[in-house]
């Protein structure tokens, strides 16, 4: 790859206009530097960039557990749509495959809701007179509806059906 | 295990000369107290004097001397030799950003974005009035830890987002803009909103959240621009979210 000017491979669109969307005091932006752009190398960030910091690995890792539980409802839908037939209609999925691959689903479900659940207190900001709620204090309180959300669900399928 | 020497692998790229980067090796002494910007200084001085590198306080305060140290963000001058023995050590320039010359980068697209962001307080009156414009200790904490950013773009070089979309306003100029939007003196909180929640801006971000993992001051933009993000939120579905 042979260089070229950094103005063709990365410069931002800021060319000085205005957004029509946003109030002009602070959104304007600002003409770009000026002087003759720079020959510079443009940089690439490879395929492989997600295995090069251990933050990055986790991140995709919490990305895809959404994969598993968009297929598990998938799954779960399927089976919605067979009542519509009636009882006669309704099979439930079972036996062993769809055991464990519930579980799987189980699992990746449980990690992101902890990932995310976890990860409130840092972007939820809550004004207490002067001060703010502590994040650890949100962050409990999350895992505390959690826990609270997951019981009554599991009552009302036990025993609500009964 | 005493050490003589340790082996830094530089990056060299002559835009005149070279068509893509390349690694050169070269031998410093090494010190138990140096740090990469020292090896680096010892080169120019003894070795070669056409490696190109920016630096100037050495001591973690102007944020000129990031650069990718064995694949990671850092500051040249806080990244200890003693780290990272036996070496070779990996000097290279920080990712994200245009190559001008060695471990020099063409920043001017960040110039551009911390611009757009207007990191400077706005006020309703057009001009400033008499007296002290006091702030409560408590009014101070909200912001501190974003006024620490010292511009060192390390967490632009961790940001996987950027090559993606090179038009995202990034991590520390969102994270500058938070630091004004919650100081006191400033009247312009809506309006920031309204630029952060706009194109390029914040709902780029993807919440990897190594842009806070490597920043040298301990300031967490990923936290700036989750809390942008939940109060923009907030502020459509709440009446009273807004602030």
């Amino acid at each position: 790859m042979s260089p070229t000017s950094s103005r063709d491979a990365s410069q931002p669109r800021l060319d000085g206009e205005a957004r029509a969307t946003a109030p002009d005091r602070v959104s304007a932006r600002m003409p770009a530097s000026a002087g003759e752009p720079a020959i510079a190398y443009p940089v690439k960030q490879p395929f492989t960039w997600w295995t090069r910091r251990r933050g990055y690995l986790l991140y995709m890792l919490r990305e895809f557990t959404a994969v598993g539980i968009a297929a598990w409802m998938l799954l779960f839908l399927v089976q919605l749509a067979r009542m519509r037939q009636g009882a006669a209609g309704y099979q439930p999925l079972g036996g062993p495959l769809f055991v464990a691959i519930s579980i799987v689903c189980l699992a990746l479900a449980l990690w992101h809701s902890y990932t995310f659940l976890s990860l409130a207190g840092l972007f939820m900001r809550i004004p207490l007179g002067d001060r703010t709620v502590p994040a650890r204090l949100i962050a409990r309180a999350m895992f505390g509806a959690l826990a609270v959300v997951t019981v009554a669900i599991a009552g009302l399928l036990i025993w609500g059906g009964a | 295990m005493t050490h003589e020497t340790i082996t830094l692998s530089v990056t060299r790229f002559d835009p005149g000369q070279d068509s893509r980067p390349r690694l050169q090796g070269y031998e410093v002494p090494y010190r138990d107290d140096w740090v990469v910007l020292d090896a680096l200084n010892w080169i120019k001085s003894h070795l070669d004097g056409s490696v190109n590198y920016r630096w100037s306080c050495r001591m973690g305060i102007c944020g000129s001397c990031g650069m990718n140290v064995n694949g990671q963000p850092k500051l040249g001058c806080s990244a200890f030799l003693r780290d990272y023995l036996p070496g070779p050590v990996v000097v290279e320039p920080m990712a994200n950003f245009p190559i001008v010359r060695d471990l020099v980068v063409d920043i001017s697209s960040f110039l551009d974005k911390l611009r757009w962001v207007k990191p400077w307080i706005i006020r309703d009156e057009t001009a400033v009035g008499p007296g002290e414009h006091r702030q409560t200790p408590a009014q101070i904490d909200h912001y501190r830890q974003f006024s620490m950013c010292i511009n060192c773009m390390l967490c632009y070089s961790a940001c996987p987002v950027i090559p993606i979309e090179p038009e995202f306003v990034g991590p520390a100029a969102i994270a500058l803009a938070r630091r004004y939007q919650l100081d006191s003196r400033d009247h312009a909180g809506q309006e920031r909103l309204g630029t952060l929640t706009g194109s390029d801006a914040i709902w780029d971000c993807s919440f990897v959240g190594e842009c806070s993992a490597v920043c040298p001051k301990g300031v967490d933009p990923a936290k700036a621009i989750q809390q942008t993000k939940f109060e923009s939120t907030l502020g459509m579905l709440m009446p009273w979210g807004g602030r």
